[in-house]
């Protein structure tokens, strides 16, 4: 779809191949509208759970803020092992683990300990393309898997296989995704894993989403197939899963000797991660963990209060089945999604992102959060109507 | 089921280069933390402030921080060109993975201990020969023999490709900065600071001014995304942060 509308401010036009910059202009231009309704960036705006504030609380008051091991507090690469145990499936202690500053140093840590110059991922598009920037900065390549509409975006195992080349080290699944909301169903992942072995390929699987699938769907962690636990690096982390992403906490398991090169990188890059955000997400990981179960409920009614929304207003999903996000088909407006984001933010005062910030092959897409009220979603829905009807009608589709 | 010990592929050649943190020493920095940081840390936290944060870190600690460098050394600096890190470690690394190719040069006016891993992360050489071919940036800090910083800084003074770090983290005393000995450093030099000994846990630093401050701005969001909520407001509650210990 063509980028044609020459009011676009300059700003915006000159970021728009680069997708992790165009979010953040588009966030910046959203700052001069106060009445603005946020439907763009991925933090979740519920509060944090009240028993995590408390532990914080407790923790300083117990003078815990000492510097901690790079690779995180003993008793939280504990706990998340014992998670990973239980909950997914995974053969993980806790030197099978390293804390991170968040899941996007996860992301940078681990192509960091695994590529070198020339080394080919596989990435499925579209993505979340600070993926794109993590691969890049460690001299490695991306190669784009498609996935579709159609498919609901899950990953195919005959286009990843399609895709593998002699420098393929490893391919990256990403279950719920960021941006479409698909998810990796398990019987496409035993036969992902049947390619990784037989091909010989690390699987990155990105799991930060994991609490939130709906309509009955499961999520299935792939590092817990036969053979798959020496090939598979699994990264999740707390800030979606708790409402808490200003405390920058994730987490990394895989094998032994991957886990300590990414804490050889991380003391040189970054550091351990802060001392009371990680005493923060033990007590989210040991706790009660009732808030994720209402944050599922309201995010599940949130997003059928969209589904319903945007069909009334002719716009097309994909099956969003797991994350915070609907991915829509917004080319029967017949204009570049930079271009009816930027309008959507100026005329109508809602922050969406346009799908080519997710990857270029995507400007006849949306990426909406439903991380507002229903009061605002609603409120966002009518915002949009008119310009949607606008733009559909002149572009007569 | 057993624990995974090694992965069914080599790792990256440059891991092998880097040594083991030195993880039995890392308490060692549990300190007593001020009650004015607890303070302005639970403010924060019934504040809710446990969201991300602006990219570059929240306002009022840049304003600190850049205020603090002009107190200390003259150089009038904006919140705008300065960007909140995860400690003076974050802060190093990005500047020198931005700044310095695969098989350049770091010019260091003394042992150079806090940039030998990232050099050795992404391919570069230490070097204290001021006369050195492949200089691609100068690391001073500020607890650096004064003769030598001058020496090395003023290698940069005709050789304009050549980037400097000042890195006022180790030592708060210093009022030095090297554009100080020439006005063309300044928009050279990239200002590194961090909150002090006691504090370290929280993972504060910045990193301040230079013409590059936007693209390192944009590859420390590109690695953590922004520093710790709750940490940059506790260090709010430091009373100077760059020279508190």
């Amino acid at each position: 779809m063509r980028l044609a509308n020459p009011n676009i401010p300059e700003d915006v036009r000159a970021v728009a191949a680069d997708g992790t910059q165009l979010r953040y202009k588009l966030m910046e231009l959203s700052n001069q509208y106060p009445d603005a309704i946020a439907l763009g960036r991925g933090d979740p705006d519920l509060a944090t759970p009240q028993p995590i504030i408390e532990a914080a609380k407790a923790a300083l008051r117990d003078g815990k803020a000492g510097l901690t091991p790079v690779a995180g507090l003993p008793e939280l690469r504990e706990a998340v092992a014992a998670k990973l145990r239980a909950e997914n499936g995974l053969a993980a202690e806790r030197d099978n683990i390293i804390i991170t500053t968040g899941g996007q140093e996860g992301l940078y840590l681990i192509m960091q300990a695994l590529l070198d110059p020339g080394d080919e991922v596989l990435v499925p598009d579209p993505r979340y393309t600070s993926y794109d920037e993590a691969i890049a900065s460690a001299g490695g390549s991306m190669i784009l898997v498609p996935t579709t509409h159609e498919d609901a975006f899950n990953l195919q195992p005959d286009a990843v296989e399609a895709a593998i080349t002699p420098k393929t080290k490893a391919l990256l699944m990403i279950s719920p995704s960021n941006p479409t909301g698909g998810i990796i169903t398990e019987d496409r992942a035993r036969a992902l894993a049947e390619i990784a072995i037989r091909r010989n390929l690390i699987v990155i699987s990105d799991e930060i989403y994991e609490k939130f699938l709906y309509d009955g769907w499961k999520h299935f962690s792939i590092g817990s197939l036969p053979g798959m636990a020496e090939r598979t690096i699994t990264l999740n982390g707390f800030s979606k899963s708790y409402a808490m992403t200003g405390f920058r906490v994730g987490y990394i398991a895989g094998p032994i000797d991957v886990i300590r090169a990414m804490s050889r990188v991380k003391a040189v890059t970054t550091g351990p991660a802060a001392s009371l955000s990680q005493w923060a997400a033990l007590a989210a990981q040991t706790g009660d963990q009732s808030p994720i179960v209402e944050f599922h409920r309201i995010y599940d009614e949130r997003r059928r209060l969209m589904m319903t929304g945007l069909r009334e207003i002719g716009l097309d999903y994909s099956d969003p089945r797991g994350a915070f996000f609907l991915w829509t088909n917004s080319s029967p407006t017949g204009i570049h999604a930079t271009e009816l984001s930027y309008l959507l933010l100026k005329e109508g005062r809602v922050l969406i992102f346009p799908g080519n910030a997710f990857g270029e092959n995507w400007g006849g897409y949306l990426r909406i959060s439903v991380l507002q009220s229903g009061d605002l979603l609603r409120e966002a829905l009518e915002r949009m109507k008119p310009i949607i009807d606008r733009y559909r009608v002149e572009s007569q589709v | 089921m057993s624990a995974p010990q090694q992965l069914s592929r080599p790792l990256s050649a440059r891991v092998a280069s880097l040594p083991d943190p030195p993880d039995p020493m890392a308490r060692q920095g549990a300190a007593e933390t001020s009650k004015t940081v607890i303070q302005a840390a639970f403010e924060a936290l019934d504040a809710g402030r446990t969201h991300y944060t602006d990219r570059p870190g929240i306002l009022p600690l840049r304003e600190k921080a850049v205020a603090e460098i002009g107190r200390r050394c003259g150089l009038e600096l904006s919140a705008d060109e300065a960007t909140i890190t995860c400690g003076a470690t974050e802060a190093r690394f990005v500047a020198i993975k931005k700044l310095v190719k695969p098989g350049q040069k770091i010019l260091c006016a003394g042992s150079g201990a806090a940039v030998q891993g990232p050099a050795a992360l992404i391919g570069a050489a230490l070097t204290d020969d001021p006369n050195a071919e492949g200089i691609a940036l100068i690391y001073l800090n500020s607890a650096d023999p004064a003769d030598r910083v001058e020496a090395c800084a003023g290698a940069a003074i005709s050789r304009e490709s050549i980037w400097l770090i000042w890195d006022m983290s180790p030592d708060a005393g210093s009022a030095f900065h090297p554009a100080h000995l020439h006005p063309s450093l300044a928009e050279r030099t990239i200002t590194i600071g961090a909150v002090g000994d006691a504090h370290r846990g929280w993972r504060v630093g910045w990193l301040a001014g230079s013409k590059a401050a936007n693209a390192l701005r944009a590859y420390k969001q590109s690695i953590t995304i922004c520093t710790p909520s709750i940490s940059q407001w506790a260090a709010m509650g430091i009373a100077d942060p760059a020279s508190e210990e």
